[in-house]
């Protein structure tokens, strides 16, 4: 809802380390927290409970970690990027830390909307043993519903493995309906068939979502940039 | 000490919401490279899953009251779910503290708050996952010294040979000083034992293995179940309190977790006690007396907490939060002063009749959701004797207020199996719901008419230690059903929701709150066949509990349902909160005699002994109004 009366603030911040771990409930509830604690001029919607106007841009699942996450909170009085950058400075936890803002117009488009394109980049905790094949479809299981993604509809850059094999960098898009593919469980897929030990102890434990048992060979696995297309 | 964060960062992504497992929440305080290794550590347990424990008062207020001294540091630890924990044995990963994540075995102190009385299994539970010795009589010199605190330890037998020292009363200082004696201890290289002896000389410290059962005789004889046998143990321990509350600044620095939890906002803690003397409640007999923080100091200190933790509601808690003297101009102030901050104020009960709605009113703002009236009784005669000081007259005048002023549902609380309890007060209970659904009806906006909802909650009676009806057994668990039946089955009115916690678990809390230290097995044996996280409804064992009865030879229905007479001994006699037996003893007099006692902080002194004995008097900001 565009209020040519309130400003618009785009704010940047990683989701890193240990906050990985949070899922995005969790993070937009320390984020608005941290506005709190910025003691920003933030506007209140109106209705029986007011809450505070923020948007959060699109979701990272559980240790899916973040380096270009965004938001938009809008203020009810102009505050200078880099009177708000010190305002932050001291109210963020260091791994969900602000890291640069800008305002944005009021018909701009909601930052989940805004950057469909997502890169990732895996680092490995051991380098890969085999070629990687990127699987045709990825099945997500999930309330008991499996549904089976062809990975073409979805993955825009094919993965880039470095030099010493350890990381692998993808990107992936979000379809026009919004629907889009986890990268944990991409992933997943992807390095099947790597590590026999690590493949039986992911079909034991029968994990369908997240990295599960494969979290053995994952170090991290990160947005690291978000873009139109 | 160790860190052993990379072995459970290695086993989040297989446990459920890992969230609770990370720490470095805003607000927490870590150790640094300046700081002596050799501090003496202090690790704060609360022995439940995080979500339940991250907000508890005691362990946030002692981990600060630690971290404020020099040579001491604090750390706080939960225990893990119990998909983490089976894994975490699988693995061989102790218990860990959250700040510097190391095994809690490793601090030279570790403090167990007791919350409630379905936490024994997990007490054990928690030293068996951290590697620590259940029974204090097989630590060395090289673990921790274990000390519990918390409202069961009034009642600290059924604990007595898990925990080295118990604490009785308010901790704000004798933790301090428990720390301190331990740092002492060490660094004159005292024994364990000797120790031991420090923390007894320290003015509410129980230190179980200096006393020994006493024989029928000799308990008639004294008066006590348990004698001591060291020089440093004394016969009777006085609870502490802590003198300094009401003059202290209501801010308590908190961490602000990322997790969504159960209370998940600033608490400002307004007063402490109540007087109101409710005969079957424990924390209104032992959190006496009543003490007030100042309107100026309470507002101050939550603008204070919220600018600081960016938290959107501040709750004013307490006992009884709208019998705070200046509970109004707080209101007034708080609302002033948060006006289009989206921050919502609110207050934990409220009293039963209308200044306690009018209160509501205050903090409500437009959303009016639910509202919950603890009436505990049917009817006038019970509440009477139970000295829950309501009448109808205020029950309607808060329901009619209530529903004129926009709220749709309330929730109205009652106890089943309460001292002198008859069918006819149950059925009383169904009469008044049915009538309070009707009086709703009228005062209800008629255009909100189908939004009317009005719901009962039914708890089984678990008589306390230290009340008026610690004499009292329990009913059997088929009678806490039949009973429920009865007010389910005069309920005809299908507009009201009936609900009720499972009576199967009531005996267990009965036995912890009464049973003495034969009991420990008890809990021991049932921990072993499998109890754990007792509170849970999906967790609660009935069988491990029954099963270790036979097996330890303890008639459990005996010790939870049993009258004690007047004249025995109770296995508690040697802990005193401060209210005399012969003022319970009388209170439970009153109570056959259907004569109610009024609350001293309105009607003047009852006689209850504390404050004469200590020299005291409750301490409230203004005349109180009733």
């Amino acid at each position: 809802m565009a209020d040519p009366s309130l400003f618009r603030l785009r704010v940047w911040f990683k989701k890193q380390g240990r906050c990985a771990m949070l899922a995005h409930l969790e993070v937009a509830r320390t984020i608005e927290r941290e506005i709190r604690r910025a003691h920003l001029p933030f506007a209140i919607s109106n209705g029986f409970s007011p809450h505070m106007r923020i948007s959060l841009g699109s979701a990272l699942p559980v240790g899916v970690g973040g380096t270009k996450e965004c938001f938009d909170v809008f203020l009810t009085q102009y505050v200078s990027p880099q009177r708000v950058m010190e305002q932050f400075a001291s109210a963020c936890a260091p791994d969900l830390a602000v890291t640069s803002c800008k305002y944005v117009g009021p018909h701009d488009p909601a930052p989940s909307a805004a950057y469909p394109i997502s890169k990732y980049e895996l680092v490995l905790t051991r380098p890969l043993a085999h070629e990687l094949s990127v699987p045709e479809t990825v099945t997500v299981v999930r309330k008991k519903k499996t549904r089976i993604l062809q990975v073409s509809d979805f993955l825009v850059d094919p993965p880039q493995v470095s030099a010493d094999k350890t990381t692998i960098t993808f990107s992936t898009k979000a379809q026009s309906t919004g629907a889009t593919m986890r990268p944990d469980v991409f992933v997943c897929a992807l390095l099947s068939g790597q590590w026999p030990e690590i493949d039986a102890a992911c079909q034991s434990e029968g994990h369908t979502l997240g990295l599960g048992h494969m979290a053995a060979a994952v170090d991290t696995l990160t947005r690291i940039d978000q873009r139109m297309i | 000490m160790r860190d052993l964060w990379p072995q459970v960062k290695a086993l989040l992504p297989l446990v459920e919401h890992p969230v609770r497992y990370i720490d470095h929440e805003f607000g927490t305080v870590h150790r640094s490279a300046d700081d002596d290794p050799n501090d003496t550590s202090y690790c704060m347990i609360y022995p439940d899953t995080y979500e339940l424990g991250q907000a508890n008062q005691a362990v946030r207020i002692l981990v600060n009251a630690v971290n404020a001294h020099p040579h001491m540091f604090a750390e706080r630890a939960y225990l893990p779910a119990a998909d983490f924990i089976d894994l975490m044995r699988a693995h061989d990963l102790p218990l860990f503290s959250m700040e510097s994540c190391a095994p809690v075995a490793d601090f030279d102190i570790v403090g167990i708050t007791l919350p409630h009385e379905l936490a024994a299994t997990n007490v054990l539970e928690t030293l068996d996952l951290a590697g620590i010795p259940l029974h204090s009589h097989d630590r060395t010199e090289d673990d921790p010294f274990v000390v519990a605190g918390g409202p069961c330890t009034y009642n600290p037998e059924p604990y007595a040979q898990f925990f080295d020292a118990i604490c009785i009363g308010e901790g704000e200082e004798q933790t301090v000083e428990i720390v301190d004696a331990v740092r002492a201890g060490r660094a004159a290289h005292k024994s364990r034992k000797e120790i031991l002896e420090d923390l007894a000389d320290i003015s509410g410290m129980y230190v179980p293995s200096f006393y020994e059962l006493s024989d029928n005789e000799t308990a008639k004889k004294t008066g006590y179940a348990v004698h001591p046998i060291n020089p440093h143990a004394k016969q009777v321990i006085e609870k502490r309190i802590w003198e300094g509350f009401a003059d202290s600044s209501a801010w308590e620095p908190c961490v602000v977790p990322y997790a969504e939890l159960v209370h998940d906002r600033l608490n400002i803690e307004i007063l402490r006690g109540c007087a109101r003397g409710c005969r079957f409640c424990q924390a209104g007999m032992t959190y006496r007396p009543v003490r007030e923080r100042s309107a100026d100091n309470i507002v101050k200190s939550a603008l204070e907490g919220l600018k600081k933790t960016g938290y959107d509601e501040v709750s004013l808690t307490s006992l009884s939060s709208t019998d705070h003297s200046q509970i109004r101009e707080i209101l007034t102030r708080l609302n002033k002063a948060l006006e289009g901050t989206g921050t919502r104020v609110s207050i934990p009960s409220q009293r039963l009749d209308a200044f306690g709605v009018g209160m509501a009113e205050l903090v409500a703002g437009k959303k009016r959701g639910g509202l919950t009236f603890a009436i505990e009784a049917g009817t006038q005669r019970l509440r009477d004797v139970i000295n829950k000081n309501v009448t109808e007259e205020n029950i309607f005048s808060a329901v009619d207020q209530a529903f004129h002023a926009g709220w749709h549902h309330c929730k109205l609380y009652f106890m089943v199996g309460l001292p002198t309890e008859t069918d006819d007060d149950l059925r009383g209970i169904a009469d008044i719901t049915q009538r309070v659904y009707e009086a709703a009806k009228k005062a209800i906006d008629p255009r909100q008419k189908n939004r009317l909802k009005v719901g009962i909650s039914l708890a089984v009676f678990v008589p306390k230690s230290q009340t008026p009806f610690q004499w009292d057994g329990q009913i059997s668990p088929e009678e806490a059903q039949r009973r429920i039946n009865i007010v389910r089955d005069a309920i005809t009115n299908r507009g009201i929701d009936v609900s009720w916690h499972d009576p199967r678990s009531s005996f267990v809390e009965a036995i912890m709150s009464r049973g003495g230290r034969e009991c420990g097995p008890l809990i021991e044996q049932a921990w072993k066949n499998g109890a754990r996280f007792d509170a849970w409804r999906e967790f609660f064992d009935e069988d491990a509990w029954r099963h270790a009865g036979d097996e330890v030879g303890i008639d459990v229905d005996s010790i939870a349902q049993r009258n004690f007479d007047f004249d025995e001994v109770l296995p508690w006699q040697h802990i005193t909160s401060g209210v005399h037996t012969s003022f319970l003893r009388l209170e439970r007099k009153r109570a056959e005699q259907e004569k109610v006692t009024p609350d001293c902080t309105f009607a003047g002194c009852t006689g209850c002994g504390l404050c004469t004995d200590r020299g005291i008097d409750f301490e409230t900001q203004e005349v109180r109004h009733g």
